[in-house]
Formats: C-alpha cells, structure tokens, sequence
C-alpha cells in the first residue's frame, strides 16, 4: 500500500512538472503571434505605449489596417502569387515524387541502385549549393520573373521521393502482381492501386511542401525580381525593410496575414505534420 | 497434346539454376498439386505458367498456344495468392471487380459477373465490405471470388491456405474440391503440405532440388514411389528407411541382412539383377507392428527401445530407436507399448520397398512392390 501511496504521489508531481513545463513552452511560442494579434487589432501606439495593454482593444481598426494593406499594395496579387506557386509545388512535387518512388520501390531496372543513390546525395546537397546554377539555368530558358520559374525546379524533390519510396515499399509484390494479372497497365497500377495505398504519405508530403513552398524566401527572391511576381515573403519583407517608413502596427497587418494560412493549415492537419515531422525523422 | 504442356523448362537467377528440364503434362479439367519442401522450385514454376516470371529455357504452352512472351493478362489465367492480395483501399466488390474494369467491360456485365460469384462463394452480405472488416477464411473467399470473375482458363493456387487455421484449412479444402467439380475448369496448385496435396490433387507433382521427382495420382506417388524422397515425402507419418545388405538374389526373392544393424528377412522381390551390397529398406509405418511379448515370427524384425508413444485416441504412433541408432515410426493400437520399453517391431516382408543407396527404386520384373 505503502508503495502505491508513493508511486501515486511522485506520478502528480511528474504530471504537474510535465503540464508546466508544457504550458511554459507554448506561452513562448504562441507569445509572438498573439502580441501581432494584439498589435494589430489596437488602435495606433496603443499596445507600444507606457501602459501597453496585452489584449485586442479594437476589431474596426484591425479590419481597417488590413483593408488598407489589400487597397493600397500588391499584397492581394502577391497572396495569389504565392498560393498558386504553393498549389503548383504541391502538385508538382507529388507527381514526380509518386511517379519515380512507383518504380524505384516497386520495380527493378538497370541502374536502380547507381540512380536511388544519387538521389540520397542529392538530399545531402545543402539548397544554398546548388542555388547558382539552378538560377543559371533557369535564366537560360528564359523563366525569370514566371511562374514555371517559380515551381519547376522545386519540383523534383529528393525528400519527397526518399520519403514515398519508404512507403511503397511496404505495398506488397503480391498485391502489383495480382493488378498485373487482373490486366491492369503499369500507369493503371500506379493510379489504382499504388496512389491509394499511400495516401496518408502523400497528404503529408503535401502538408510539409506547402509548408516549405509557403514560407520559402530564397528562391522567389532571386527569380522574382518585378513586383507583380513577387511572394508574399517578399512583400512582408519590403514591409519590414528599413526604408519602408511604414508603422509597426502596419508591419505586424503585413506579417499577420502572411502567417495566417500556415496557421490555418497547421490548425486543421495538425495531427498530420506531426506525423509528417516524425516520419521525415525516422525515415528521410 | 496436353492441354498445359510444360517442355524442358528451366529457370535460373545468375549462377543459380532453381528449375532444370522440366517436363510436364496437364489435362484439361485436372486438378494438379505440385507438392516439395521449400526451396524447390514449386512456386517458380507456377509463376513462370502464370506469366510473373520469367522462362529461361525450354517453352509453356497452354490450349497449344506457346505462352513464353504472352503478357501474364493475356494468357487466360487467374492467381489467388498466399497473402490474399487483396486491395485494401477497395470493397469487396470493388475487389473482385477490379479484373473486369480494367477490361472495361460494362457495367451492367461487371454488377451481374460478381452476383454471380459472389452466390458461388456466399459473399453476397460481404459486397461492400473492405478486407480489413472480413476473416482470413472470407478474405480468401473473396481472392477465389476475384479469380474466378474472369473466367479464366486456369486457377493458379500459390499456397492459398498457409495462413488459415487447421480448421479452417480443413473446410476450405472442401470448398476448394467442391469448386473445382463444378467450374471444371483446370487448376494448378502450389503447397508445402502433403496432406493438403494427397487430399485435393488428380494428379500430384513431387518436386524436389528444381526437379520433378515423380507425377502421378496420389495413391500411385503413395504406393509405388519412384524414389525414397519421394517415398519419404508422401504420407504422414513418413516412411521408415532401414539400412540393410543384400546377402543373395534368388530369381522370385531376395535375402537381406544387417537390417538397421541385425535383422534378417526375405523379400519376394522376383527378376532383379543386383549384385549383394548396401540398400534401404522402406515401410510404411502402417506395415508394421508391434510384436506381443512371448510371441514368435519368423519375418522381418527388429529390436529396439521405445522413445515415445503419440497416444491419438483410436491408434498410436510408437517411436522406436533401433540397436543401429535409426528411429521408425510404427502405427499401433490404443496403449500398444509403453516408452522405454524395449520391444521387438515385425514389418510385412512384401510391402516393403527397395531403394538403392543413391536413393533410387530397386523393382522386380514382375509386380512392383
């Protein structure tokens, strides 16, 4: 009894140290995100002032800075920008990846192993690397400033396809072959019996894309070099920028509504990246 | 010409021969079980009438057409896998189906096809149901049902029941035979388990090393074996070998002595020509008994110590460890013999069988023994 009383006890204490802990580490994190809240939907200087305020003491002025934000930038045209170059990457990256994970995992063909393993050097090749001459080549055709610019070369991703080949190669051989029996094609098997039965990395794969494609500023950086091109990324960054003689609270409009769609995403597959996150551990 | 004629194939992965020149005839309807320890080279060769694999040499011809280079869809065959193979995204339905949608057959031909299998094998109430939601016996229904939609011209069956329960194996088997007398339609089946292939079989292939080691019905390959792997591998218990020497050859028997260390017997085994050496000796434990103590023969005995009794309620299997060292199985009665007894074991002279010492058969000119 004696023991039970004790294991009871050290167990609260482990708990409470534990939701502590836990709930210290999300004040930080969520810390930044509501104080852009709080700025944002404040009158001027209010939460800035020598009694700063700690909650949102104005939904109208919140709503008018944004409207002004979308009235007088291109933030509107930017957030298209980035959601088709978001949209785009996402279908891209699936496609290649699923398409060469099918036949790297699934099928044997000369070379199979020389190819999967350039593929794992690639993943070790930090972006910064091979960032000159992707640009080089992307400026000899001629796509500087257009949206296949954008995309193209972030199609082919080597973690995407590390990833799914990890995932096909649990689909059972029997499974291809009795397809194969059943007279399905090699693109009918892909489509019918392949993409199905990885579903759950694909929707990771696209969660961890968007995530990257959204919040990617190097790249559009470079290619992007009109305003009408330009991300959302770098418009928060022209909005941040020294020159820009805009006013804090116009900044954080800026930012806040740059990180509201992979708020939105995070909230709504949360479970999923965390999975995704995981699994790009263990497995990429 | 056979309706599936399997001519001088061989099948080999680099330096690694797994089938060699074999030869192999399959009437239309036939039930055949090839039948071998793993390793053999029964499920390659399966694979290779299917089409999934392969043929490095030799032709397959089904209905008189070679098949070697035709695309495993086209060759009018239909696989029900070891591991069930079912789509797990898919519904039953959907499962079964999927042969025919690929064949963009239309609908109203694919909802009837699958009604009707779907009565043959009772998985009407199981339609919309996935794989995860059925048993391991409903599943392998529903892998026969997705055979059979198509109408093949042969059933391959790769080990269908290795991952049922011995029940459920039992009742399978049943259905199985049941199916077969009434699609009629020609099968192929692959198992490790003998008595699976005794019990569905017309004709069962025993395979051994990549070679076919005897065809034949199975009371033939049971009776009359071509050869002691053969003679060993078919029938449960097994066959008992028993060391001995050929002392004399008369022209109706043959004396044998140093029978698995003393014993002596004769065996009326007429028109060999041998000259006296080392054989073996089989006999089928049920060739066997257990002589009562203070009882006499004059026949082929040994001696040994009782090792273990398998007591099965209406008989017994008795292991007995001979003066040699060589352990036989004996089939008895109810409470025949006790363990570490020692007990003297009589064998029926004329039902036993020769083997040579490279393991070949030694047969009279007359009636085979």
């Amino acid at each position: 009894m004696t023991t039970i009383k004790r294991t009871g006890s050290s167990d609260l204490v482990w708990l409470i140290l534990k939701f502590t802990v836990a709930i210290l580490i999300a004040l930080i994190a969520v810390f930044p995100i509501w104080w852009m809240i709080n700025v944002v939907f404040a009158h001027p200087g209010e939460p800035v002032s020598l009694n700063p305020r700690l909650w949102p003491t104005s939904l109208s002025a919140g709503v008018s800075k944004i409207q002004a934000i979308f009235a007088e930038t291109g933030y509107l045209r930017a957030y298209g920008i980035s959601i088709a170059y978001s949209v785009l990457t996402i279908a891209g990256v699936l496609t290649v990846a699923s398409l060469a994970a099918f036949e790297f995992s699934l099928f044997d063909f000369p070379g199979r192993r020389l190819l999967f393993g350039v593929v794992l050097l690639a993943l070790m090749v930090p972006t910064a690397v091979t960032i000159i001459p992707t640009y080089l080549i992307t400026s000899r055709l001629g796509w500087i400033n257009t949206m296949q610019g954008l995309v193209v070369p972030g199609v082919a991703s080597a973690f995407g396809l590390f990833m799914l080949v990890q995932f096909m190669r649990a689909i059972p051989k029997d499974m291809i072959e009795a397809a194969r029996l059943d007279g399905a094609s090699h693109l009918q098997i892909y489509w019918f019996v392949a993409l199905p039965l990885c579903r759950n990395a694909l929707v990771t794969l696209a969660i961890l894309t968007f995530i990257q494609a959204w919040g990617n500023y190097m790249w559009p950086l470079i290619i992007s070099t009109q305003t009408d091109m330009y991300t959302v990324g770098q418009v928060v960054g022209l909005f941040n920028s020294p020159l820009s003689h805009n006013t804090v609270d116009t900044v954080m409009t800026a930012n806040l509504l740059a990180a509201i769609p992979p708020l939105l995403f995070f909230l709504i597959f949360q479970r999923k990246i965390v999975e995704g996150v995981a699994m790009s551990g263990t497995k990429g | 010409m056979s309706f599936i004629d399997i001519s001088s194939v061989a099948k080999t992965y680099g330096p690694v021969n797994v089938l060699e020149n074999v030869s192999l005839s399959i009437e239309r309807g036939e039930f055949v079980v090839f039948v071998g320890p793993s390793g053999c080279g029964k499920s390659t060769l399966l694979r290779m009438v299917s089409g999934l694999e392969t043929i490095t040499a030799g032709t397959i011809s089904i209905d008189g057409e070679v098949v070697n280079n035709v695309e495993p869809a086209a060759r009018g065959v239909s696989m029900v896998f070891q591991s069930y193979a079912l789509y797990p995204h898919m519904t039953t339905f959907e499962n079964v189906s999927f042969g025919l949608r690929m064949a963009h057959k239309p609908k109203v031909f694919i909802e009837e096809s699958v009604k009707r299998v779907a009565e043959i094998l009772r998985l009407g109430s199981l339609v919309d149901r996935r794989p995860s939601q059925l048993s391991g016996g409903q599943k392998q229904r529903v892998a026969i049902g997705r055979a059979i939609v198509r109408e093949p011209r042969v059933f391959l069956f790769d080990e269908p029941l290795s991952n049922l329960d011995a029940e459920l194996r039992v009742q399978m088997r049943a259905e199985l035979t049941d199916l077969h007398r009434r699609l009629g339609t020609t099968m192929i089946y692959v198992t490790h388990d003998q008595v699976e292939a005794m019990t569905l079989a017309d004709k069962m292939v025993v395979m051994n090393g990549g070679r076919i080691q005897q065809a034949g019905t199975p009371l033939q390959l049971y009776d009359d074996p071509d050869n002691q792997f053969v003679a060993g591998f078919v029938g449960s218990p097994k066959m008992n070998f028993l060391p001995a020497q050929i002392a004399s050859v008369g022209p109706s028997e043959i004396r044998v002595t140093g029978v698995a260390g003393t014993g002596q017997g004769v065996l009326p085994l007429g028109g060999v020509v041998r000259q006296p050496g080392p054989v073996t000796l089989g006999i089928r434990p049920e060739n066997m008994r257990v002589l009562p103590s203070g009882e006499n023969s004059s026949g082929l005995v040994v001696e040994g110590l009782v090792k273990l009794v398998e007591e099965l309620g209406s008989e017994s299997f008795v292991h007995v460890e001979l003066k040699d060292g060589t352990r036989i199985i004996v089939r008895a009665g109810r409470r025949a013999s006790e363990a570490q007894a020692v007990v003297r074991v009589e064998s029926i002279a004329k039902s036993a069988l020769l083997f040579d010492i490279d393991g070949q058969r030694v047969r009279g000119a007359g009636k085979s023994l």
